[in-house]
């Protein structure tokens, strides 16, 4: 590993921690489990953009360990939640960014918030061995599009920050996001 | 924001809101059974109709939950888990209705008898 790609993980993953434990911080706004605004996403995105899947993953792995340290979850269920949910969202917004790249920066930020909601879902269906928890998925579907889009904002206004300040974004063209007004 | 994504938003609200009317429509059965699941344990299964005393129950694990039962409805009363979203869900009276403590892994839902 190079020392480069190692300080640059080393960055995002500070960055990607902070935002974790901040976001444990906030009171809940909804009581839905797993409700959040889903803000160290937006570490994981920029990872996908920016360098690739295994930055992100790193990236993933490794906040969802410290961050989960830092609030006195780890190995508990909640950490168990948000690894699921952090690691569906970064597969989702892969696929999306890569394969089939028909949305700009937000929708792929509202499409993974809506991946975490479900893998996190999922993970708590599998813990509790209830199914009948999906009953909460069509609320958290609904939060998943006001928190992706936030998230997305604040991703666009950090890519275009970079851009200024003489840094590279690849694949801008084949994404086409940047040429619209948000 | 491209034509895509606002295309993905509107398929994602029309999707939640014809889960929640579904939810609705079955919500209005009578005869509701609450159920109280602890760690894939069976705790509980009330009948809500014939509850004449308002009573808890406790149900410990990891950590603690107080249950309230009371005539048509149930909730967590209290808990001792970090971030209560299970208290904060409030009473349960509609089939489908659940609330859940994920840390001390209880779930109370509303089924039909």
């Amino acid at each position: 590993m190079s020392t480069k790609r190692l300080a640059l993980i080393a960055m995002l993953v500070a960055q990607a921690t902070i935002l974790h434990y901040l976001e444990g911080l906030l009171p809940n706004p909804v009581p839905i489990p797993g409700v959040k605004l889903g803000l160290a996403n937006i570490i994981t995105l920029l990872a996908l953009i920016l360098y690739d899947f295994k930055t992100a993953l790193n990236v993933v792995v490794l906040r969802t360990i410290l961050g989960s340290l830092l609030n006195g979850t780890l190995f508990g269920v909640g950490f168990f939640l948000s690894f699921t949910g952090a690691m569906t969202a970064a597969a989702m917004m892969l696929l999306l960014l890569r394969v089939f790249p028909v949305l700009s920066v937000v929708g792929v930020s509202v499409a993974g918030a809506i991946a975490h909601s479900i893998g996190q879902l999922l993970m708590a269906a599998l813990i509790i061995s209830q199914p009948g928890i999906f009953y909460y998925l069509p609320f958290m579907l609904l939060f998943s599009i006001p928190s992706g889009i936030i998230t997305g904002l604040l991703l666009k206004a950090l890519l275009k920050y970079i851009e200024k300040s003489g840094g590279k974004i690849p694949g801008e063209k084949s994404r086409g996001g940047q040429s619209d007004s948000w | 924001m491209k034509k895509n994504d606002i295309l993905l938003i509107a398929i994602i609200i029309v999707i939640s809101l014809a889960a929640l009317l579904v939810y609705n429509i079955l919500g209005k059965a009578e005869q509701l059974k609450a159920v109280i699941v602890h760690d894939n344990q069976l705790i509980e299964r009330i009948d809500l109709s014939k509850v004449e005393e308002p009573r808890t129950i406790t149900v410990s694990g990891d950590y603690h939950n107080i249950i309230r039962v009371e005539k048509d409805r149930i909730r967590f009363e209290k808990s001792d888990c970090p971030e209560q979203i299970c208290v904060h869900t409030g009473w349960l009276s509609k089939f489908g209705d659940i609330a859940v403590c994920m840390p001390n892994k209880t779930i109370i839902d509303i089924q039909k008898k």
